[in-house]
């Protein structure tokens, strides 16, 4: 479920890059899960034309995907039982992509080159492109030859950073079917699957597929047909299943549109953050061999939240580090040395039996605690970073004056500034009411615990007497929830502070340089400098939003 | 006969006690609290420096080996008994001046016990280590730190456009 502030961000990031049209028909989507087209015509009382463009808008730049659910439809969509609806489904995490593509840039220049980059970016621009109009593209920018940009097309496919387009209209089988069979091969109980990862996981091709690419001189047909273009007329129209299984068999011949892959993208950046993580807390040789490490088990992950890498053995660790020229000076004893202090407690690096591999788990969760904290310190102050770092690591209730005593300070400053976190949403309070008779009991008991002869009532109403004790606690799954929801909170903030400065001064903007002068200049340069410290912070804050969201 | 003494969970009230008895430390408060009651932060201070010094002299550190060292030391007049170290240990956790952590009996815990619980100062003076704690990406920006982000919307009394914070982290 997304928060309110991630819609009203996702929304702003659509109306900023495709309009009011669009971004209506986003958010109906966003805040309404899945609809067809014509309850979304209803919701947002537009045309049906407007509606499906903004749609194919949305689903060309994979901000949306369609798909067919198999099963009785009812309610205000009530056809004929038996048929198949399209349904439309908003992609949150794809619209946040949209503020990462300088860093998607960076990671694929840094890899593969200029030329690469370029085609990437044309990929990012544009959505998704068939292999034609990625030539034609590079032809038009670069005058790149066909088997020039093919070859790129074909580096970037084999490090998966671009990948053979999803199915436009996957059908999608019931939950039902779906978590039982899951349930049964598992025998550890299983977060059920969101309608958006259900959705996504039917409609990706198979892996064989997805990065396959042959370089193919008379691949670029100009009147070939392709299913996997966005529908244009089809778009919201009850589809038959016959009409679906001729598609499908249609979809083996021709060519896919390719796009960026986001998933490869995305784990890219978290072994960028994992690194920066250790760099902080170790050194450069420990952040060095931590790369390596990443590196060499890159091609065995699967997903982009893998709880730890595969096994190494120090000699590959070793040999990896020194393929760098920069780490050629660095030992054998060194690397070993290095792991030896990763591996130490907190463990950041697991050792078995000669073997090492990394915690990505507690890596992020050491990331976190240490963003979560300086927020507090920051924003509450060194008492109350005490009394979080105390209740974050107890895990369990707490009593206000046991707090109190424990980080050396005194009760009434404690008190106040306990209250002043619970307000904000980073604590959980309980009051517990000491009560010694039974016969006064009050009827709105929570739960019982007979302790010395006492009967100890845990309640969230009122006192009935008696001594009554605040009980304080952090809860680890809310507080993420609540920070995620400011981060994306202060996002928008930045971005419409930065609108606003922008408006306040667009006289000055239009002005041509040479008649910038004096106050104008100084007008100009002040705003140069509000851009430049927004934008870095927007790039920072989404950092952050990635350890919190993705990672 | 009596003498006035005092309650620190109760200091409003006045409590006598005959002379020849001593209050308990639940009356006093124990080593940490002075003759009036109040918290005796800069004793506190001075013991945690202390103790401080010496786990970053040893790089790592048990309870017991710390306790003995004071005890041998003789530095501090009052009594300070095994709990009043572990809570001044715990208190250098809180403060973020030391790790708590288990030993796993290798590299710089070979001296340890695996699994005994130790304590380890951070090495602020390490090449390519941070001086300060970062300061993170929200903290950074005027929102993260903000009393009113519940009360701000686009078009608010609390807005991005309209608020002092933003005016003053863009005054260049």
């Amino acid at each position: 479920m997304v928060s309110q502030h991630g819609i009203l961000y996702a929304v702003h990031l659509i109306t900023n890059q495709f309009g009011n049209l669009v971004a209506k028909v986003c958010e109906c989507l966003l805040r309404n899960g899945a609809l067809t087209l014509q309850a979304i015509v209803r919701r947002t009382e537009l045309s049906p034309a407007k509606v499906r463009n903004c749609l194919l808008v949305l689903i060309q730049h994979n901000c949306a995907q369609a798909f067919i659910l198999e099963e009785s439809v009812s309610g205000e969509d009530a056809g004929e039982p038996g048929k198949a609806l399209t349904q439309y489904i908003a992609l949150f995490v794809n619209i946040l992509h949209r503020v990462r593509f300088s860093k998607f840039m960076d990671v694929v220049s840094k890899e593969l080159g200029g030329s690469c980059g370029e085609l990437f970016r044309g990929l990012l621009e544009h959505g998704r492109l068939t292999v034609k109009q990625i030539v034609d593209r590079a032809g038009a920018n670069a005058k790149e030859s066909t088997n020039t940009v093919q070859e790129d097309l074909g580096k970037l496919v084999m490090a998966h950073y671009v990948e053979c387009c999803p199915a436009p209209e996957p059908l999608v089988p019931p939950p039902d079917a779906d978590t039982k069979k899951r349930a049964k091969s598992s025998k550890v109980m299983v977060e059920p699957l969101t309608l958006e990862q259900r959705v996504m996981a039917v409609a990706m091709p198979s892996a064989m597929r997805r990065f396959s690419f042959v370089p193919n001189a008379d691949q670029v047909a100009d009147d070939q047909q392709n299913v996997n273009q966005p529908p244009s007329k089809d778009v919201g129209e009850k589809r038959k299943l016959h009409d679906l299984e001729s598609d499908t068999a249609l979809e083996e011949e021709v060519e896919c549109n390719w796009r960026a892959n986001f998933e490869e993208l995305l784990r890219r950046l978290r072994h960028k953050t994992c690194v920066d993580t250790i760099k902080v807390r170790f050194d450069d040789a420990a952040a060095t061999v931590l790369s390596a490490m990443l590196e060499a088990s890159r091609a065995e992950e699967d997903k982009v939240k893998t709880a730890n890498s595969v096994p190494l053995s120090l000699n590959t660790i070793y040999e990896e580090v020194v393929k760098n020229e920069k780490n050629h000076s660095m030992t054998f004893d060194h690397v070993r040395t290095c792991l030896e202090e990763l591996s130490c407690p907190p463990t950041f690096v697991k050792t078995d039996d000669e073997s090492y591999s990394i915690d990505f788990t507690k890596i992020t969760e050491a990331a976190q605690s240490e963003e979560i904290e300086s927020i507090v310190l920051k924003r509450f102050g060194e008492t109350a970073y005490k009394i979080f770092r105390l209740l974050f690591r107890a895990g369990c209730l707490m009593e206000t004056d046991k707090i109190a005593d424990r980080i050396f300070a005194e009760k009434k400053e404690t008190s106040k500034t306990l209250f002043k976190m619970w307000q904000d949403g980073y604590l959980l309070m309980e009051l517990l009411v000491l009560c010694k008779h039974l016969n006064i009991l009050p009827p709105a008991i929570k739960c019982y615990c007979i302790c010395r002869n006492w009967l100890w009532a845990v309640q969230t109403g009122p006192s009935y007497g008696g001594s009554s004790y605040l009980l304080w606690k952090v809860n680890k799954r809310l507080l993420r929830e609540t920070i995620l929801d400011e981060m994306f909170h202060a996002a928008l903030n930045l971005n419409l502070r930065l609108a606003h400065e922008i408006d306040q001064n667009k006289e000055v903007l239009n002005l041509p340089p040479d008649k910038r002068e004096g106050p104008d200049k100084q007008k100009f340069d002040r705003l140069r400098n509000v851009r430049l410290l927004i934008h870095s912070s927007l790039m920072k804050l989404d950092d952050a939003i990635m350890l919190f969201h993705d990672f | 006969m009596i003498k006035e003494v005092v309650n620190v969970k109760n200091k409003g009230k006045k409590h006598y006690m005959a002379v020849e008895f001593e209050p308990s430390t639940e009356l006093t408060g124990g080593a940490w609290y002075d003759d009036d009651g109040n918290l005796h932060v800069e004793f506190i201070n001075i013991v945690k420096k202390c103790c401080l010094q010496k786990i970053k002299q040893l790089k790592v550190a048990t309870l017991e080996t710390v306790l003995q060292l004071f005890k041998t030391s003789g530095v501090f007049k009052a009594d300070l008994k095994e709990h009043h170290f572990e809570e001044i240990l715990g208190a250098l956790v809180l403060d973020n001046e030391v790790m708590e952590v288990k030993s796993n009996g290798m590299g710089e815990f070979g001296a340890i016990p695996e699994g005994k619980v130790c304590y380890k100062a951070f090495d602020k003076q390490r090449v390519g280590a941070a001086a300060e704690p970062r300061i993170g990406a929200m903290a950074s920006m005027p929102c993260g730190v903000c009393p009113r982000i519940r009360s701000c919307t686009p078009d608010g009394v609390v807005s991005p456009s309209t608020c002092v914070y933003f005016q003053k982290w863009l005054e260049f």
